[in-house]
């Protein structure tokens, strides 16, 4: 099925994929599909919850959905994330076992941030109400390091699938407002532009060396922010050559994270209409060329084909 | 300034510095190495951090994002001994220790609110002929900053239960801290005594010195530091003299006495000359890092082993430059028309240096102190011997620079060198060190001219801070080779530069 125009989702040409995780005493299955997380073994996750909130074990499946939530417009994703299909993340359910006990053993959790200790000076009581109030301050923020170091690790433990579509979510949450401040997810108020920047260099430079051969450092890469799909030019020759591309940032999200980005020896600057296993795309032949209209069509039957789904004209 | 840009430089590294390790292996030396390009993220951070392009949360996000990412691509032995969950930085706001603090940002005039001078006029200088006195105001008065400051040169001999030697008086200072003598000091001490540490000055009988003013006013001599005998030291006069006191006798046991004439008609020093330079952060950083290399070249090659000597080879603290040119340019912090990227091109290929990176064509004009150093440098045959152990009495009290008022107090040379003894006031304390080895606590460019025509460079080598005002040994890189019969001291921050030339008299040990 097709869906037609600039307002259908960003996830339509990606298909719906699973991982297994350790969860309990088995492995339970974990569904990514039209852009949710579902939890295939746990009927009433929300019960669960509350369950958990009074004192139950909190089940695997559970808080990885929650990491998920947690993580939607986290722009660290895109720095963690993978770069292509070729750049492979090890991280297993093992290791990240071994960290929990890793916590447990020291009854705390992981270092968190060093901070400077200020002198003070005042009466005993007042300055052990000090200290204990640095040292809660401390273990919060130990805390919430560790929660976030874990959420990141197991978010990448589901594999490739999932990372591509994490980072194609939190693309998607800040794609339409490059400008404005990153408030929700770092919270400190500093705008996205140049993470949006980077995390479209790094997913465009090895597929403009697949497309033209040309060395990654030699792709210079920018926002486009007007109407239009953008512009891809090549200039100068020798070292001084450059591929000046210019692209939004949703390209992270409807062309590279469905693994749109190359088709058939054309680089896809824009998805016309997207969908699974077929989607109209705007692709280049070389640089400086108008873009064409292709059919692009998904092939299917081999393994893995739903993390790394392969396209053809 | 485009924080945005600087920002989006310092990512765009960190992506082409991930591709690279991967290249090799994400735990490669040449990732984790020196010179590798996780060090190449630092050092480029931080430089955008010390010129305020950057703040330091944004630097900590992308260094730890980088460390976890490249973490998480290691691949490793069994699943226990994984290390990045516990021994890894998280990609949190979490720990990174080499975090640049945004102080050089701080002293730099593009966040001061302090007037520009735009001619300096000295507070008291050496030998001004001018005898009024000048108004130091005390603690509290007005400009805590301003203060009296005279030349001395004088030497007070001293003997006392055993104990011998001379008192050398280089300077008085009257600030808002109070008043001292800046001292050098000989101690006529058995080699035996001298091996068991009693060469110190709080050693001396101060309680035996009396000191007395005009008006018949008694002083108490402390010593405020003691250091040892290649430091000068300070003694305050307690209670503080009056500012318009005209002499002071120092009598030191059994019956020395010396006059001390704080308004001394000494041969007239030149008014300091003012000329705005208008540096931006991003040419005032990289001219702080020409002066780095100028000053630490020679160590660096006596370092190396002596087969290595002729060998051309990155010299750390160049193997960024143009990393750095670029992101200051990023930041616009820096003019793509600027010439000092040209001209540190020209000192790295004066040095022998490889792997700098710096794209621009090396600029055939160097600055005039550049040169004198590198002719140094480039001298065939040995300096000849080092002057005496001496000291010169001389005060000058410079125009502002960047928020920070300096005062010259003394010249000295000992076996270990030779030093420029300054006041600093409007110094931020810094304790951290700056990117490529950068001294982000003390953020002027001092430079010293002898009356043989050569340039010495300055490099700070300890410091020392009263109630907020920082005393400061310089090392002259050249030492002094023979006793020069005035000084040409320039000085220069970001926005202006300043010289002023000082007649000298010296003593010896």
């Amino acid at each position: 099925m097709m869906k037609d125009g600039p307002n259908d989702p960003w996830f339509a040409s990606l298909p719906g994929c699973e991982a297994q995780l350790p969860c309990g005493s088995g492995r339970h299955v974990i569904r990514w599909e039209a852009g949710e997380l579902r939890l295939a073994d746990h009927a009433d996750p929300e019960a669960e919850l509350v369950l958990a909130a009074l004192g139950g074990e909190k089940a695997r499946c559970v808080e990885v959905a929650q990491a998920w939530a947690r993580h939607t417009e986290d722009l660290t994703v895109l720095a963690v994330g993978p770069r292509g299909p070729a750049d492979e993340i090890v991280v297993s359910w093992e290791d990240i076992d071994a960290a929990a006990q890793g916590v447990g053993r020291g009854g705390g959790p992981l270092p968190g941030p060093t901070r400077l200790t200020v002198p003070f000076s005042g009466p005993p009581v007042a300055a052990m109400a000090q200290a204990a109030a640095r040292r809660a301050q401390a273990q919060r923020g130990g805390e919430q390091a560790w929660q976030r170091r874990n959420d990141l690790l197991s978010l990448l433990a589901l594999g490739y699938g999932f990372q591509t579509r994490l980072i194609g979510q939190v693309v998607a949450a800040h794609a339409d407002r490059p400008d404005e401040e990153d408030e929700q997810g770092s919270g400190n108020g500093r705008s996205t532009g140049p993470a949006l920047t980077a995390a479209l260099a790094g997913r465009l430079a090895p597929v403009a060396e697949q497309w033209l051969g040309i060395d990654p450092d030699q792709v210079v890469v920018s926002l486009h922010r007007g109407a239009g799909w953008g512009s891809v030019e090549l200039t100068g020759r020798g070292e001084e050559r450059r591929l000046q591309v210019s692209l939004p940032a949703d390209w992270l999200a409807r062309v590279w994270a469905p693994g749109l980005a190359l088709v058939g020896r054309h680089l896809v600057v824009a998805v016309r209409r997207a969908g699974w296993p077929d989607a109209r795309v705007l692709a280049l032949s070389a640089p400086g060329r108008e873009p064409v209209s292709l059919q692009a069509h998904a092939g299917d039957g081999s393994s893995g084909a739903a993390d790394r789904p392969h396209w053809e004209i | 300034m485009n924080r945005e840009g600087a920002e989006t430089y310092l990512r765009l590294l960190a992506e082409a510095s991930m591709r690279e390790a991967l290249a090799y292996a994400p735990d490669s030396p040449q990732t984790w190495g020196p010179g590798g390009s996780r060090g190449r993220i630092s050092v480029v951070g931080q430089v955008l951090v010390m010129v305020g392009a950057l703040d330091t949360e944004a630097f900590e996000d992308i260094v730890t994002d980088f460390d976890f990412a490249l973490n998480v691509r290691i691949r490793r032995e069994p699943a226990a001994k994984r290390t990045f969950i516990a021994g890894s930085a998280p990609p949190g706001k979490a720990t990174f220790q080499a975090v640049a603090a945004a102080r050089w940002a701080a002293q730099s005039p593009t966040v001061r609110s302090g007037p520009r001078r735009k001619a300096g006029r000295l507070g008291s200088t050496a030998g001004s002929a001018e005898r009024a006195d000048p108004e130091p105001p005390g603690p509290g008065n007005g400009d805590a900053r301003a203060g009296r400051f005279v030349p001395v040169g004088l030497t007070v001999p001293f003997h006392h239960a055993g104990i011998g030697g001379e008192l050398h008086l280089m300077s008085y200072a009257h600030t808002g801290s109070g008043a001292r003598f800046v001292v050098a000091w000989g101690m006529r001490t058995p080699p035996l005594q001298r091996m068991m540490g009693m060469q110190r000055l709080d050693l001396i009988p101060f309680e035996q010195f009396t000191v007395t003013d005009d008006r018949g006013t008694r002083y108490q001599l402390d010593c405020l530091h003691a250091g040892d005998p290649e430091w000068t030291g300070e003694l305050s006069l307690r209670p503080a003299p009056p500012q318009d006191v005209r002499w002071l006798d120092v009598t030191a046991p059994p019956s020395f006495a010396v006059r001390v004439d704080l308004r001394p008609a000494g041969p007239a020093c030149d008014e300091p000359q003012v000329t705005d330079v208008g540096h931006s952060p991003g040419e005032r950083l990289l001219i702080v890092l020409a002066e780095r290399l100028l000053t630490t070249t020679p160590e660096w090659q006596q370092r190396r082993p002596p087969a290595e000597r002729m060998r051309r080879m990155p010299y750390p603290t160049a193997t960024n430059l143009g990393d750095i040119v670029a992101a200051l340019e990023a930041a616009d912090v820096l003019s793509p028309l600027s010439p000092v990227p040209a001209r540190l091109a020209a000192l790295c290929a004066w040095l022998d240096f490889d792997g700098h990176g710096l794209a621009v064509p090396a600029s055939p004009e160097l600055p005039e102190h550049w040169l004198s150093l590198l002719a140094h440098y480039q001298r065939r045959k040995p300096d000849p011997p080092p002057v005496h152990e001496s000291y010169a009495g001389l005060a000058a009290d410079l125009p502002e620079l960047d928020g920070i008022r300096l005062a010259l107090l003394g010249l000295h040379h000992t076996g270990e060198g030779s030093s420029l003894d300054v006041l600093a006031r409007g110094l931020i304390p810094e304790s951290r060190p700056g990117p490529l080895g950068i001294d982000r606590g003390f953020p002027l460019s001092i430079w010293l001219l002898d009356s043989g025509g050569r340039w010495h460079a300055t490099r700070p080598a300890d410091r020392r801070w009263t109630d907020g005002e920082c005393m400061a040994r310089l090392q002259l890189v050249p030492p002094l080779t023979r006793p020069t019969d005035w000084v040409e001291v320039l000085a220069s921050g970001q926005s202006a530069e300043v010289r002023t030339r000082l007649p000298l008299r010296w003593g010896f040990r």
